[in-house]
């Protein structure tokens, strides 16, 4: 009996395909550079049926891939070759938002957003804000473990989920983790979040939620140059301020972005943008706010603006959050990176930056989340031309180089994938790649979940 | 028909969860992001004398056209209109016929006798033979199914008069001339009334634009942009004929299409006034929403707003409609995903029935029971909406606000 007619008679023969359309359709994530087609897609409605497909993708020793949203920026749910996506799309059930404990129960496929509209009417939010919220899903990322302009004050991914149900690479289902929030001996849920689908596949998740702020406040602060914008991100930490979060555009990013569906109006010829978000109990934000303002004042700002209402808020952050996709209407394609440096860093390795982008001659745009020193640098190329995918691929090695010679790594919060891993094994030594490699065998030794990613094969 | 360049789209995804046949399948390629790797590759065939793989062209046919992906896309990727370009092209290069709805649409849509013809039809849907054949039918899967299951939705009676004959014109103001829309006028006829008077209302003056025919904009969608052209022109001519400052639409979809007019006819030596006449089209909430709003008392009545997806996302108006419901006294309860498509979407009820039903059985479980009224703008929206309700045993009659609205202002006697 073949792999698919036994997939079929799991979940049901509509919900398994094989056909040439949909397979393309399946081929990328929202990483563009790698395209593999994949064996079957395969739709499982419930955690059973989800341990019924890894049971018989085992016997047969075919690997495979769970995927939720495909927004995954280091190709996280690219297809596995010869493998199955296990698309988890059909579980997508809030099941329960409890106030009074302050968490909420869903499935994997819930979209990020969903889960804080739910919990809304309770006056509570899920924290974890990654800029795709609108489309990634709960379980991708619990597996990326997503970070968001917001984690720098409220944490990633990992601080936010209490317990899961994961189906593990021979099919058997555990729950890990408590609603206590304390790990029962061997904190197998820490493991799990951010192991990019390669130990488990979540598919139950307790999350945290968490009040929404009492006050905040979001300025908007235009400089002439990136290194003004740079030093007052400096000053605000250094003073102590911890902002909800602390974004930075630059002048190419923004005219991308202005060009898209949430234009806010900045000035053509600006250096850098400053998008900074206070919150917390009134006086603090007040004050906070005015400490803000004056910080970059000191620094030269062009200018500075307090968002009015909460409409205005939200075209500010909307017009960041989308900067990725709107590099669509400045170039045919665009990689981006995802490095970490030292907050302190910061004006050097954006002009290091730069030169890698004038070595290749590519070009590129930045959006950072300044305020924990994880930089997005969007590099710009045509898909179409061989030479210039090559130069662009070469470019965000060499960016990483930067991050990791200023004492940084080479990722915040998009995952390693099949991008980073060269990067990866840069940045660790070998005793820690054996190490990483053995905590993979022990979960997976047959190397069924999302073979591939992370590591080179050896 | 050339292909629409869909080349900003990086890939990014935030298109999916906006889609309602995503939401529907959880089916990549039945998702924007997959219907424009798709897209590509069947022009790629046609290109080449091909006609591309069958399955690519069913995901990329179960498009909506309801242009939420659009609205949400950080690069405007054009999605719809690819869709819609991609069926012309098959319908042109041989590889389908039109669809037989839209073959249907073209002898009742277009002029007032055919009109008039498609108001008898719903008319004998209401008689007691007619109810029978609806019944029989109704028990049968495709086409015929789905008709006789949106003939369910259709208000009572059917009256025997066009729209467009109980408008009072007159009123002090600038000049506002109604566009008919064919359901409207044929169907839901007593809103036209409606909708000048509240024009009237609120500070315009409503005058008369005889020479106007079908918007188009089924057929836009069906694949068949030629007919739509040839009416485009003779819209774009007769409102320049009848010289009015706006032109006001009742029905979401014929705002939408008249409001594309000049992408419509780029090549078109109408282009210039094709450009012109689409400055002045407003949606009638666009226009009532500006005007002079006298105070009206509160009513006990709760509605809930069910956002037309070419009113919403084609146009961008959302706001305007629960303002002015508010304004006549109604209290407004939430509807959740009220801009997520009812399977209405033009034809598409009847040319997709399971995808249609799938949406209609979504939409109405999400209307909450503590709303006496549905009301949205668009006349698909309130037959399938209607006839889901009904379909789910519940009571709750779908209404185009500008009736509610205008029942309020009745009501208190300033109309």
């Amino acid at each position: 009996m073949g792999v698919v007619e036994d997939l079929r008679r799991v979940v049901g023969p509509g919900s398994v395909r094989t056909d040439a359309a949909l397979l393309d359709a399946y081929a990328q994530d929202a990483y563009t550079l790698a395209t593999v087609r994949p064996l079957a897609v395969v739709w499982p409605a419930s955690a059973d049926e989800v341990a019924g497909v890894v049971r018989v993708l085992a016997r047969h020793g075919v690997p495979l891939v769970a995927r939720g949203g495909g927004t995954s920026l280091s190709g996280g749910s690219t297809p596995v070759p010869g493998g199955v996506v296990v698309h988890v799309s059909r579980l997508n059930r809030i099941l329960r938002v409890d106030p009074l404990a302050s968490v909420a129960e869903v499935e994997p496929g819930v979209v990020n957003t969903w889960v804080s509209r739910a919990a809304a009417a309770a006056g509570l939010t899920y924290r974890p804000d990654p800029s795709s919220q609108q489309a990634c899903t709960i379980g991708g990322n619990i597996a990326e473990n997503a970070g968001g302009p917001h984690c720098l004050r409220y944490g990633v991914t990992l601080n936010h989920i209490l317990m899961a149900d994961v189906v593990w690479a021979d099919g058997r289902q555990s729950r890990v983790g408590t609603l206590a929030g304390d790990p029962e001996g061997l904190d197998a849920l820490s493991l799990l979040v951010g192991s990019e689908g390669t130990l488990g596949i979540i598919t139950r998740a307790w999350v945290r939620l968490e009040p929404v702020a009492e006050a905040s406040a979001t300025v908007l602060a235009v400089f002439g140059t990136v290194d003004e914008a740079s030093e007052t991100v400096s000053e605000v930490i250094a003073g102590g301020i911890v902002p909800a979060a602390l974004e930075m555009m630059d002048n190419l990013a923004v005219s991308a972005v202005e060009r898209g569906q949430y234009r806010v109006g900045y000035p053509p010829d600006l250096g850098a943008v400053l998008l900074v978000e206070v919150d917390g109990l009134t006086e603090q934000v007040e004050e906070d706010a005015a400490r803000v303002q004056a910080i970059a004042a000191r620094h030269g700002v062009a200018h500075l603006q307090r968002a009015a209402s909460e409409a205005e808020r939200t075209l500010w952050w909307a017009n960041r959050k989308t900067a990725f996709g709107a590099m669509g209407l400045i170039s045919r394609n665009y990689y981006v990176q995802d490095g970490v440096i030292p907050r302190s860093r910061l004006p050097e390795a954006l002009r290091a930056i730069e030169q890698v982008g004038r070595q290749h001659t590519i070009r590129i745009a930045n959006v950072f989340h300044a305020g924990d020193g994880n930089l997005h640098p969007l590099l710009l190329y045509d898909g179409r031309d061989a030479g210039e995918v090559a130069r662009v691929q070469g470019a965000g090695h060499a960016v990483l180089d930067v991050c990791l010679r200023l004492g940084g790594t080479v990722s915040g919060e998009h995952g390693i994938g099949v991008e980073k891993r060269a990067d990866l094994a840069r940045q660790l030594t070998a005793p820690e790649m054996a190490f990483q490699r053995a905590v993979k065998d022990a979960f997976d030794p047959m190397a069924r979940l999302n073979p591939g990613k992370i590591f080179l094969p050896l | 028909m050339e292909p629409v360049d869909t080349s900003a789209c990086v890939h990014c995804g935030l298109c999916l969860p906006s889609c309602p046949t995503y939401l529907v399948t959880g089916d990549e390629s039945e998702s924007p992001r997959g219907r424009v790797v798709l897209l590509n590759q069947l022009w790629g065939a046609l290109a080449v004398g091909g006609s591309g793989d069958p399955g690519a062209a069913r995901a990329v046919d179960s498009c909506l056209d309801c242009r939420a992906c659009e609205e949400v896309c950080p690069a405007h990727v054009p999605v719809g209109h690819a869709v819609e370009a991609f069926r012309a092209r098959a319908v042109q290069a041989g590889h389908r016929r039109r669809p037989l709805a839209a073959r249907a649409a073209a002898r009742y849509f277009g002029t007032a006798r055919g009109l008039r013809r498609f108001q008898r039809l719903g008319q004998w849907a209401q008689r007691p033979a007619g109810r029978a054949v609806l019944r029989a039918s109704g028990r049968l899967g495709g086409t015929a199914g789905a008709a006789a299951h949106l003939g369910t939705g259709l208000p009572e009676p059917v009256g025997r008069r066009l729209g467009r004959e109980g408008i009072r014109f007159g009123g002090e103001g600038p000049s506002v001339a109604l566009f008919y829309g064919c359901v409207m006028d044929s169907v839901y006829q007593a809103t036209a009334a409606h909708a000048a008077d509240l024009l009237r209302l609120s500070g315009y003056r409503v005058v008369s634009a005889p020479q106007q025919v079908c918007c188009g904009a089924l057929h836009t969608h069906a694949g068949d942009p030629g007919q739509a052209e040839a009416w485009a022109r003779q819209n774009v001519a007769g409102f320049a004929a009848a010289g009015a400052e706006w032109v006001a639409v009742t029905a979401a979809g014929c705002g939408a299409a008249l409001k594309e007019y000049e992408h419509l006819l780029e090549d078109d030596p109408a282009h210039e006034s094709a450009r012109q006449f689409q400055q002045t089209v407003r949606d009638v909430a666009e226009l009532v929403a500006l005007g002079r709003r006298p105070p009206l008392p509160a009513r006990v009545q709760a509605v809930t707003v069910h956002d037309a997806c070419h009113l919403a996302h084609a146009q961008g108006i959302r706001q305007e409609v629960r303002d002015l419901l508010r304004w006549a006294g109604y209290e407004l309860v939430e509807l959740p995903d009220a801009d997520v498509c009812c399977g209405s979407a033009g034809l598409y009820n009847l040319t997709h029935p399971a995808m249609a039903a799938a949406l209609q059985r979504r939409k109405v479980n999400t209307i909450p029971e503590a709303a006496d009224v549905v009301a949205t703008s668009n006349p698909g929206c309130l037959l399938q909406i209607q006839a889901g309700l009904r379909r789910a045993g519940r009571t709750t009659p779908a209404v185009h606000w500008v009736d509610l609205v205008w029942q309020a202002a009745s009501d208190a006697g300033v109309v």
